[in-house]
């Protein structure tokens, strides 16, 4: 384990006794980044990546913004997932996954060889398409990241668990049942839980893969709702298929094209005065 | 559109067919009950009869099949059994880990890789008896890389053994002194020295020369040996008392029997890993864990009731495996009690019934079926467990 780790677990005995959030809190000062501080959270530069032979991403260039929600839009195979799983660093168990260029989480080059992974995904949760909880209670679902990652009383969990899961709108509906299966919850419900247990770990970005592509439309509403308020606190970059989604909960959208970025700029500017032809029609549903 | 025009192909033919299709398999299963009832009653049969407490609680009696019976051999399962499952366990399910989450990047070493899957795949295949010879060279002799074990002589490698010099005291009682060098055999009593009582009280031993008066209170009588008194060596084994090379023993039978089941548990552990979906460890990856974390807090206890049904299946073949054990163990047949060390050999229930089973005298014929049956009874109750805990997660994963 590296220096920072160390420090990490210095900050976290310091403050037994203070509440599970702010020995996050503390974590995270320790690791010097001031949440919300840097306008830009993640910045691709002359980025591209390769499945073996296969090009997926080409020369994207592209910054998302703190505290907002980017979302890449773009046909299936167009590489917004891959590029999406490059931020956290999950394409590493991919063997001939390999990318070349500038990826940068705050001052962290995310592509170094030297960069922790571990540590990464620290700072920088995921949610996937499909929910997928851990077939444990839904208590030890939210706990498990924070009691991988800190040192913290049971008493201080038990609150990180408590304010994950209002946090993700899940706490109301679940409070009586914190210690039953998380498998015995809607499709919905799993994925606010997944999303409990993203936070719960405190990281600066949220990756959301096509979040509600396998819900129903009252649970669709329900996350894009968490999502508009998540990124008060969370930068959330996310992929989706739906236009509507996109266009309803994201700040700024990137259109993808074949591994290229063909526009991004603000949804409101992208979905009504598109620059290009190309992203019009999708927008519009000509293609896609 | 060419099909209208084209005749039918007759439906009752097909049907017919069908019929016959049905009744091949049906007869081909009955078959398969009809040897097993068969097998069955004529064991019951045979040795149904006898099987009594006195048959489950006595040994074997040379050319008294009345008096014998099968305690020691079962216990002798048991231990040879524990032994292979604490050995084959830890290693297979270590290597299924390694094989099914530890995939290397590098081409060489995933080649490595791929040779391991293909010899355990291999492994699956050879038959025991093959592994019972490896069991001997390997774990009986050890390739003689230790030396030859003799009769009467102390093993250079050994753990366990506590060693004393026995000697009875003037009141006729055994006192143990320790023993200092294990290859003096015997040794004269000149002067007062430690040593214990049979109780493992330590007490100070007294000389007193032959023919002068012995003391008078029967306590210091316990503790007086005559000087010149000759004390001769005692070993006392520890039950995990081991020796360099192993020898026939069940330590050697049980390492053999792991070999034997060894590729299975791994195999069966390897399917167990793989049904657990690639989502959990997504969900485990993108939390921050290690891979070893991700392994122990998500895979495993997904994997566990699969690698324990696995596990059990694999122990039932160990059971009742004989061509192994006859070829490490040597047929033994006749200890009266059950092993006290790891270094001790002992009849099992399959070398007791293969034994018995060609025994001249044919009165063990029968207790050869009826300890069959003892072994199947076992063997049932093993595979219920398996099915039972098979049984359990499913019903717990639906809810």
């Amino acid at each position: 384990m590296n220096g920072d780790e160390e420090a990490l677990e210095a900050t976290a005995e310091v403050n037994v006794g203070l509440s599970g959030l702010s020995a996050i809190a503390a974590a995270r000062a320790a690791e010097n980044v001031p949440a919300g501080a840097a306008r830009i959270a993640v910045n691709f530069e002359d980025f591209n990546a390769w499945y073996g032979d296969f090009q997926a991403i080409r020369q994207v260039n592209l910054k998302m913004h703190a505290n907002n929600v980017t979302a890449f839009i773009g046909p299936s195979g167009c590489g917004k997932s891959t590029l999406l799983k490059w931020v956290n660093r999950m394409n590493d168990v991919i063997p001939e996954a390999r990318a070349s260029g500038k990826l940068r989480l705050g001052e962290t080059d995310v592509l170094a060889r030297t960069t922790d992974v571990v540590a990464l995904r620290r700072r920088v949760g995921m949610v996937f398409q499909k929910p997928n909880p851990f077939p444990k209670s839904l208590y030890d679902n939210v706990a498990y990241g924070p009691r991988l990652h800190f040192r913290m009383s049971k008493s201080d969990v038990a609150d990180v668990v408590e304010w994950a899961l209002r946090k993700a709108a899940l706490w109301d509906e679940v409070k009586d049942r914190l210690h039953s299966s998380a498998l015995g919850l809607s499709g919905g419900q799993q994925q606010r839980l997944c999303i409990a247990r993203a936070i719960a770990i405190g990281p600066e970005v949220l990756l959301m893969d096509e979040p509600c592509s396998a819900l129903d439309p009252a649970s669709t509403a329900r996350i894009e709702d968490l999502i508009f308020e998540l990124r008060e606190q969370y930068t959330i970059v996310m992929v989706t298929h739906n236009m509507q989604q996109a266009a309803r909960v994201s700040d700024y959208t990137a259109f993808f094209y074949e591994g290229k970025i063909v526009e991004d700029g603000t949804t409101n500017e992208l979905f009504t005065r598109p620059r290009r032809k190309q992203t019009e029609d999708y927008v519009t549903g000509k293609f896609g | 559109m060419p099909h209208p025009d084209r005749p039918l192909i007759n439906d009752a033919v097909r049907k017919a067919k069908n019929q016959l299709f049905l009744v091949v398999c049906l007869l081909a299963s009955s078959l398969v009950l009809v040897v097993l009832v068969f097998m069955l009653t004529t064991l019951v049969r045979q040795g149904g009869g006898h099987i009594s407490w006195r048959f489950l609680t006595s040994y074997h009696h040379d050319d008294n099949p009345a008096a014998s019976g099968i305690l020691p051999a079962m216990a002798g399962s048991l231990v040879v059994c524990l032994i292979c499952a604490a050995a084959a366990i830890p290693v297979g399910i270590g290597t299924a880990i390694l094989m099914e989450e530890f995939r290397p990047k590098n081409r060489t070493v995933n080649w490595l890789h791929q040779l391991v899957q293909l010899n355990v795949n291999n492994l699956a295949g050879v038959p025991s008896i093959v592994y019972g010879i490896l069991g001997v060279t390997a774990f009986v002799y050890m390739f003689n890389l230790f030396g030859v074990i003799e009769a009467n002589k102390t093993p250079q490698f050994e753990m366990g053994a506590r060693r004393y010099y026995q000697v009875r005291t003037i009141a006729k009682e055994y006192v143990w002194i320790p023993v200092q060098d294990k290859n003096e055999r015997t040794i004269r009593i000149e002067q007062p020295c430690r040593a214990l009582t049979v109780q493992g009280e330590p007490l100070e031993l007294q000389v007193i020369e032959r023919g002068a008066p012995p003391p008078s209170d029967p306590a210091d009588l316990a503790r007086t040996v005559y000087r010149g008194s000759v004390a001769s060596i005692f070993n006392q084994h520890r039950f995990f008392y081991a020796h360099l090379p192993f020898g026939t023993s069940v330590l050697s039978a049980g390492l053999t029997l792991a070999l034997v089941i060894l590729p299975i548990v791994v195999i069966s552990t390897q399917e167990a890993i793989r049904a657990v979906p690639g989502t959990l460890r997504e969900a485990a990856f993108g939390l921050g864990t290690t891979r070893w974390q991700m392994v122990r807090t998500v895979v495993l206890p997904a994997a566990l009731p699969g690698i324990m049904t696995g596990t059990i299946l694999a122990m039932g073949r160990a059971i009742g495996e004989a061509a192994p054990l006859l070829a490490v163990m040597r047929g033994v047949i006749s200890n009266s009690a059950a092993p006290a060390n790891l270094m001790e050999n002992s009849a099992t229930l399959p070398v007791l019934i293969y034994g018995w089973a060609q025994d001249e005298n044919k009165g063990f014929h029968d207790l050869s079926a009826a300890a069959i049956l003892v072994l199947l009874v076992l063997l049932l109750l093993m595979n219920a467990t398996a099915i039972f805990i098979r049984y359990r997660t499913e019903h717990n994963t639906r809810n």
